[in-house]
């Protein structure tokens, strides 16, 4: 794919994944406590001592899995996605390349858009980003992590753009 | 009609039945998990169920009331929950009226009220005389826009505009046909599924035995072998029986604003399509009709139905490939045919042949290590190669000014042709190993009903697909393309 689109998105988005999956990322433990929990209360009035119930390489690779899958979530992934993450808006249309493994460029048509927000979670407004939701009849799509101005200005844009088509036609 | 009106009691019976239609799989999950427990408290169940749902219809019958007032249709409901949905003249956009088979017993009719817009409702009437209903629609279709010279005015252009222009019909003939050839594969796998949970119950010792006193010398896997075969026949007959149901004195009108279409043996439907609804048009060519030439038309339809996901609606059930120019010149005359500039390049060929496969990979296997003669799930390749290959042959895309036109199979193959301003979004997509032979996926979303359909080509050429995603994203790119060959002095 050539040409691509220009804009790129705001550099603090990687922060604000890393925090998310530093967040979120918790859960993959959740398999190897669950089982350590279960090993452990199982024959509760019997003689053997708690670690001994526990079948240590089995817990271990389930904690090393969550562990991997930590680090790659916070740390590797974001990076990726940020230096994937190109947009473009013009009258025509607005154009997203995206993906890690596999590369996906989107156009939505600008006279096919039906309303444009902006969202902000709790992480996005600590580090001052919001990402622009872009709707249409079948599909909605979204650019994240731009700068509060930048989304903002991106939103009125588009919602310029669309109506100035609209009347046209 | 200022005053309120009831329905006809029936509505109450119809909605027990709806609500039986609604709950269908989990009624049948129920009598499968139940009928395998030997104490029969599930049956309590059902009842309650039953008793819940038919009070349900009583009371919901109560409590619809309709009228006309003031240029809005007024509709008042529900048991515990009151809701009031008014209806603006103005915004009413089609009026179907439909024969179900129990509102056909008492001489009745269902009314379907839909109005345009984004966050839609349909309004509906479930029994009616055809008088009142009749009444109702001419009662709607006026438009009071207090002038009244211009009134009569209106009535005519209204009679315009009712006027029907052409009419196809599907004859008895093709129909026949049609339910011959429309062996419906999901539904077979749905009933094998459905079966083979029963089955280790049904072959028990005494059956086997039993089934061996009456037919000596068969073994059990010609058992297997006959049970599978009986119910592919049953389901072949139950898909033959849905499309004579079904499609039954079909027939296409066209009027100046709108596609109307009537169908069904016993119930009767009408259905009406306005033009400016239409995303998409699509010709599916089934397996087993494909050899014979012909395939079925459907049409995208946007909005109306916000719980609908998807809203595909047949247009012509059984048509020749040779008519579907002349049959979209006909009724869908924007819907030109623009010829095939792009298909999938050499390279792409060998992808194509063993996509198929892929699934092999993980069937071959547990078939091998299970079954006696687990090897011989590898005589599938071929089979499925072959797939792969017509697949590769038939994927093309083509556009003109202002419409697209793509072809591809996944089992049945699909043509499907949108305009460019009804393209909600084209996608391209392309995974590592795409990258290193220079191949894309290209696919164009339409709406259909609340949600999206997707319409795409696998591995066509770098080049081709982008100059398809220019087409769609409005010539920028082309023209920044075209640019820079001028500095390369490479304009052709």
């Amino acid at each position: 794919m050539n040409q691509e689109p220009a804009s790129r998105i705001h550099k603090n988005a990687i922060k604000a994944w890393t925090v998310n999956a530093l967040l979120f990322g918790l859960l993959w433990f959740i398999p190897a406590i669950f089982y350590a929990g279960i090993a452990i209360s199982q024959n509760f009035n019997n003689e053997t001592p708690w670690y001994n119930r526990v079948d240590w390489p089995l817990f271990l690779s389930l904690f090393l899995i969550a562990l991997i899958l930590y680090i790659m979530m916070a740390w590797v992934l974001p990076n990726l996605r940020w230096k994937r993450w190109k947009y473009e808006v013009s009258d025509n249309g607005i154009d997203m390349l995206r993906g890690i493994i596999i590369k996906k460029r989107t156009v939505i048509p600008i006279n096919r858009v039906q309303h444009v927000d902006t969202r902000q979670g709790p992480v996005y407004r600590k580090f001052e980003l919001a990402s622009v939701a872009i709707s249409t009849a079948a599909t909605t799509h979204e650019i994240p992590a731009l700068d509060n101005e930048t989304a903002d200005e991106l939103r009125n844009t588009i919602s310029m753009l669309v109506r100035k088509v609209k009347s046209d036609v | 009609m200022s005053e309120f009106r009831k329905q006809h009691p029936v509505a109450g019976v119809t909605q027990v039945i709806d609500s039986i239609k609604q709950n269908f799989i989990t009624l049948l999950i129920v009598l499968f998990i139940g009928s395998s427990n030997t104490e029969g408290y599930f049956l309590y169940f059902l009842a309650a169920g039953l008793v819940i749902s038919l009070f349900g219809g009583i009371f919901g019958w109560w409590f619809f009331r309709f009228r006309i007032f003031e240029d809005e249709l007024q509709i008042e409901k529900g048991i515990f929950v009151k809701k009031k949905l008014y209806l603006s003249k103005d915004r009413i956009q089609v009026i179907d009226i439909t024969e179900g088979i129990l509102q056909r017993l008492f001489g009745l009719v269902k009314v379907e009220v839909k109005t345009a817009g984004g966050g839609t409702e349909t309004a509906t009437i479930s029994a009616i005389t055809r008088e009142e209903a009749e009444e109702l629609r001419t009662e709607l279709r006026k438009r009071n826009n207090g002038n009244s010279n211009h009134f009569e005015d209106l009535e005519e252009d209204q009679e315009k505009k009712d006027q029907i222009l052409s009419t196809w019909k599907l004859s008895t003939k093709d129909l026949v046909y049609a339910a011959f050839t429309s062996g419906n594969f999901g539904l077979i796998a749905s009933i094998l599924g459905a079966v083979s949970g029963q089955l280790n119950e049904m072959i028990n010792e005494e059956n086997i035995r039993f089934i061996y006193e009456i037919m000596p010398g068969y073994s059990d896997v010609t058992i297997y072998v006959a049970l599978i075969f009986a119910i592919i026949v049953v389901s072949w007959l139950l898909s033959f029986l849905g499309v004579i149901f079904t499609y039954s004195d079909f027939r296409l009108h066209k009027t100046e604003e709108e596609l109307i279409i009537t169908r069904g043996l016993f119930e009767k439907k009408h259905i009406t399509v306005p033009y400016d609804r239409i995303q998409a048009v699509r010709f599916v060519e089934g397996v087993i009709r494909q050899p014979f030439g012909y395939g079925m038309i459907y049409v995208e339809s946007a909005g109306f139905d916000q719980n609908q996901k998807g809203r595909s609606i047949v247009l012509a059930p059984y048509i020749s490939a040779r008519a579907v120019s002349s049959f979209l010149n006909e009724f869908l005359a924007e819907y030109e045919e623009p010829e095939y500039g792009f298909k999938p390049p050499k390279k792409a060929l060998f992808r194509y042949l063993r996509r198929p496969n892929y699934f092999l990979l993980l069937l071959v296997p547990v078939l091998w290590y299970f079954l006696n003669r687990g090897w011989l799930s590898l005589m599938l390749i071929p089979v499925l190669s072959i797939l792969g290959w017509m697949r590769y042959k038939d994927a093309a895309v083509g556009f003109n000014n202002d419409i697209l036109r793509m072809r591809y199979r996944t089992i049945s193959r699909t043509t499907a042709i949108m305009k460019k301003n009804r393209i909600q979004a084209a996608d391209l997509s392309q995974n590592p190993f795409q990258i290193r032979k220079g191949l894309v996926n290209f696919s164009a979303t339409a709406a259909s009903g609340a949600g999206g359909m997707n319409f795409g080509v696998e591995d066509l050429g770098n080049e081709d697909s982008l100059r398809i995603y220019d087409w769609v994203a409005g010539e920028k790119n082309i023209g920044r393309q075209h640019e820079g060959e001028e500095q390369n002095g490479t304009v052709t």
